[in-house]
């Protein structure tokens, strides 16, 4: 095959979980495996075994397995990229929708845009991706596509045109009418294999002329060229998709197609539009982070002979060992080639490259720009970047940020536990923001991660893939401790046990300190405290810092300064000096008015205006700062800050308050102080705690 | 500079002294002139001044996004800080920031009534004891007296002061005969104060062109410094 970068498309299926989204998969795989087949037929050396009967229907039981699955649609090739099935906002979810240059949003033409849909699309505009609509099941009862597409316009705000009518509908589906070509368009053949292309039919006429001045009154919009012409009536078909394509790529035009996935209509002319009007990796723009340059932004090019850009989206373990999804940016990848993880710098060689097809992998020697293919057995971890050794840069931010809630996990059995670790470790690397433990006090395992629902995922991921029976604990937030006041230590640390003493003094000033969570300065003048032991000095604070005394989490924001001291010829020594800090750091402490601090999430709930009041209510009630509202078309985003002690459940109650039309995304935003009221019950939370320890002891 | 300080010597208590002791609750004020002249500089200053006094302020707007208003009050209330070498600036920060909401529309042609439901709603439901509302780009050529009449009951109702800006056509704008500009005309029984901003050589003068029942209006001597963005005594 030759390389050809306007002849790839790298696209997603999304779609509300009754509309098809399965059906519709499997029969793209089959009509695309079709033509492949037809192109063995010819002679043509290559991959993927000639297909029989037998193998087509095993073939059509088959659901998209794996992360991104090739197709060779006509003389394109597509990539088909699985979008994962859950909404949550998680790095898993932007990973895939960032590596989509385009996407099919499938929405079932009785049920129409749904709450889901809704949540489905709004991802898609958040990443700008450019969408076709496909309205599905036109052969059920109730089927109305044309309502459908109203409410495109209407729920989502879509500029959504349809480019098809439908020839009959619910059980008497027969085709489409092409308003592009103004053609019928009929499925033949046993499994609609054979397009029967004729006039339309007389009754359809008026209708399809209706649509397609729709249709053409919307896309002029995007061609001075068209425009022309439709006035003077000399349109081209040519025109027509040129100019629906820009619309499309603009992100200012939705076309919308119709069908039956089931029965088998409609899905070539949709394959057709997404190598029309669908972008290639070319037209979109992307950017990477220049590491080297302070991050800055690095505009990528969809050049072959660059230096190679290429993306980690998504770790598999396959039947086949561990898999590596990556999308090739810039440049080209080739096995043999030497490769740098611009997170760890490692470097490795390509092994295998490897191109998933829906029932085979080929074995392939080089991939360009623009392409997913697989690497195999290659340690790193997901959204980790892979360049040669030439160029610097990240396309993801490397910025990690630190979990801020655990939970307890105990493996019911040991078949489970076994299990456990497995899933641990395959988590952990696919995700960097989930985290594991064990506890050495409790001996439990505990996992860690960006917020309650982030380690539901997990939670219920261990159950599905891995078959893991498990108990979980109470989600509990990692609070934090500083100080807000400046006080000073001055601590002599002494013990006389027979044999060699121990002797050091240590004094200097312990300070709120903003910028990080540690720093340590020697102030020491004329030798108080030898050279040797100032690192002795620092080992100790350091040691305290891992648990506070006001309810024993991590301690933050503190600037340790030693400006005095006294050492003993004989009787000081590095441990010495540790224990005298030791002592210096909780003397300072208690006096530095030490205070909690929690986590406080930015959150984003967004949902129907007529949910407001309700939203703002529950943000409300959950001691959280409304920042911003934003309306648009009738939706409404509220901003928020809230703590994240209290976003325990709130999607359970944010579902109830709003019929499960809005959703919230919830990042993590700061640490801030813990109201007073707040910090006595966690004081008093963890006496009892220790009490209840103390008994069992 | 403590805050307390800082309050007493704003410019503002000018504006309260010169006309019957400001807008004042249930009224509303508008400043007006034409685009790029500073009537967001002017209200986020008015915003900021109730907002050092502990007061809470909704911020209505109708832009794209909310980043640049909030960058705004960044601005602003550091320009404060800073030239008043206030002291604890970082908590005070903090406390105005929980006490400032901004509110944005940006569907077209967004009726009245939705923009009073969400702020009702905002009061009401999100708990935000709304002591002044700033409205920046609301267009007044697009509704009638009788429509704009919804806005002035609900400052009533929750004792509420609401600042207004309406932006001045470049060229040909008319005025009536108290010096208030025609697209204000019809509404002018509905609102309190008319601060009209004047670009003169060096900075932009703040002209009262209603105060009240008070006719004619007395001097400001107020300014809005270009320079710094914000309202100060006139020299």
């Amino acid at each position: 095959m030759t390389y050809n970068i306007a002849k790839m498309r790298n696209i997603g299926i999304s779609a509300h979980i009754d509309s098809g989204k399965t059906t519709l998969s499997e029969r793209i795989l089959f009509y695309c495996n079709k033509i492949h087949a037809i192109h063995e037929v010819k002679g043509k050396d290559g991959v993927g075994a000639t297909m029989d009967s037998m193998e087509l229907e095993r073939e059509r039981g088959i659901t998209i397995a794996s992360a991104a699955t090739n197709v060779d649609w006509k003389d394109i090739t597509i990539n088909l990229i699985d979008t994962p099935g859950h909404v949550d906002f998680t790095i898993e979810v932007e990973r895939s929708l960032r590596v989509l240059d385009g996407a099919i949003l499938v929405l079932c033409s009785v049920g129409g845009v749904q709450s889901q849909s809704i949540t489905v699309d709004r991802q898609l505009k958040r990443y700008k991706v450019p969408r076709l609509a496909f309205v599905n099941k036109c052969d059920r009862s109730g089927a109305n596509p044309f309502r459908v597409t109203q409410q495109l316009r209407e729920k989502l705000g879509h500029n959504a045109v349809m480019i098809q009518i439908p020839i009959g509908l619910e059980e008497k589906l027969e085709g489409v009418v092409d308003l592009v070509t103004m053609k019928a368009l009929y499925f033949d053949g046993k499994s609609g294999e054979t397009i029967r292309e004729t006039e339309i039919p007389a009754e359809l006429i008026d209708q399809a002329k209706e649509k397609r001045d729709e249709l053409l009154n919307a896309v002029s919009m995007f061609s001075d060229e068209l425009a022309e012409s439709y006035l003077e009536g000399t349109e081209t078909v040519e025109q027509i998709r040129k100019a629906i394509r820009t619309g499309t790529l603009s992100l200012e035009l939705t076309p919308v197609l119709m069908g039956s996935a089931y029965k088998n209509k409609g899905i070539q002319p949709l394959l057709d539009s997404v190598v029309s009007y669908l972008p290639c990796p070319s037209d979109i723009e992307y950017t990477a982070l220049d590491v080297d340059k302070n991050n800055e932004e690095f505009l990528i090019k969809p050049d072959p002979a660059a230096p190679l850009i290429s993306l980690a989206f998504k770790l598999e373990d396959g039947q086949y060992g561990q898999l590596t999804y990556i999308r090739i940016y810039q440049g080209s990848i080739r096995k043999g080639l030497e490769l740098v993880n611009t997170r760890t710098q490692k470097r490795f060689k390509v092994g295998r490259l490897i191109r998933m097809h829906s029932d085979s992998t080929e074995d392939i020697n080089e991939a360009f720009c623009g392409d997913i293919v697989a690497l195999f057995g290659i340690d790193c971890a997901s959204g980790d970047t892979f360049t040669d050794s030439s160029i610097n840069v990240s396309m993801t931010s490397m910025y990690v940020p630190e979990p801020v809630i655990s939970l307890a996990i105990n493996p019911k059995d040991k078949k489970s536990a076994d299990n456990l670790s497995k899933a641990l470790n395959r988590f952990t690397k696919e995700d960097p923001t989930f985290k594991t433990y064990v506890d050495a006090e409790s001996n439990q395992t505990i996992i860690r991660g960006m917020g309650e629902l982030h380690l539901e995922i997990y939670i219920e991921r261990m159950k599905r893939e891995y078959k893991i029976e498990l108990e979980t604990g109470m989600p509990q937030v990692a609070y934090r401790e500083t100080i807000t006041q400046p006080a000073r230590f001055d601590y002599t640390h002494k013990k006389q046990t027979g044999g060699s003493g121990q002797y050091s003094r240590v004094a200097g000033i312990m300070e709120p300190y903003a910028e990080n969570d540690y720093l340590f300065v020697d102030n020491i003048k004329g030798g108080v405290i030898p050279n040797e032991f100032i690192g002795s000095c620092d080992k100790g604070f350091k040691q305290c810092l891992p648990k506070g005394r006001i309810i024993e989490f991590p301690i933050v924001g503190v600037k340790m300064t030693i400006d005095d001291g006294n050492f003993h010829p004989v009787d000081s020594s590095d441990i010495a000096f540790q224990l005298g800090a030791i002592g210096g750091f909780w003397q300072a402490f208690e006096k530095a008015k030490p205070e909690i601090l929690e986590p406080v999430m930015k959150v984003s709930v967004e949902g129907p205006t007529e949910f407001q009041g309700n939203i703002l209510g529950s943000i409300n009630q959950r001691r959280g700062m409304i920042v911003a509202t934003t309306e648009e078309s009738n939706f409404t985003r509220v901003d928020a800050e809230v703590p994240l002690s209290e976003m325990f459940g709130y999607s359970t109650v944010l579902r109830s308050l709003t019929q499960g039309k809005a959703e919230f995304t919830m990042e993590f935003l700061k640490y801030g102080k813990v109201p007073n009221s707040i910090a006595e019950q966690l004081k008093k939370e963890y006496d009892e705690r220790k009490k209840n320890e103390a008994k069992k002891k | 500079m403590v805050k307390k300080e800082l309050i007493t010597r704003s410019p503002l208590r000018i504006l309260e002294k010169s006309t019957s002791g400001g807008v004042g609750k249930g009224n509303i004020g508008v400043i007006t002139a034409r685009k790029g002249v500073g009537k967001t500089a002017c209200l986020v200053h008015i915003a900021t001044d109730q907002l050092f006094q502990g007061k809470h302020v909704i911020h209505v707007s109708f832009a794209n996004d909310t980043s640049h208003i909030v960058a705004w009050y960044e601005d602003i209330f550091h320009e404060i800080s800073h030239r008043y070498n206030l002291e604890g600036a970082m908590d005070v920060h903090n406390e105005l920031t929980k006490n400032r909401v901004i509110m944005n529309f940006k569907q077209n042609g967004i009726s009245n009534e939705q923009i009073i439901r969400s702020l009702r709603s905002m009061i009401q439901d999100g708990h935000f004891m709304a002591d002044m509302i700033i409205v920046d780009g609301f267009d007044f050529s697009k509704i009638s007296a009788e429509e704009f009449h919804p806005f002035k009951e609900f400052a009533e109702e929750l004792k509420i002061e609401i600042w207004f800006s309406s932006t001045l056509r470049k060229e040909g704008q008319t005025y009536d005969s108290k010096g208030i500009p025609t697209l204000l005309s019809p509404f002018s029984t509905l609102l309190s104060i008319i601060i009209h901003l004047e670009p003169k050589e060096e900075h932009i003068h703040l002209k009262l062109i209603k105060d009240h029942d008070l006719f004619p209006t007395p001097e400001l001597n107020l300014k809005l410094d270009p320079q710094i963005l914000l309202i100060a005594k006139e020299d």
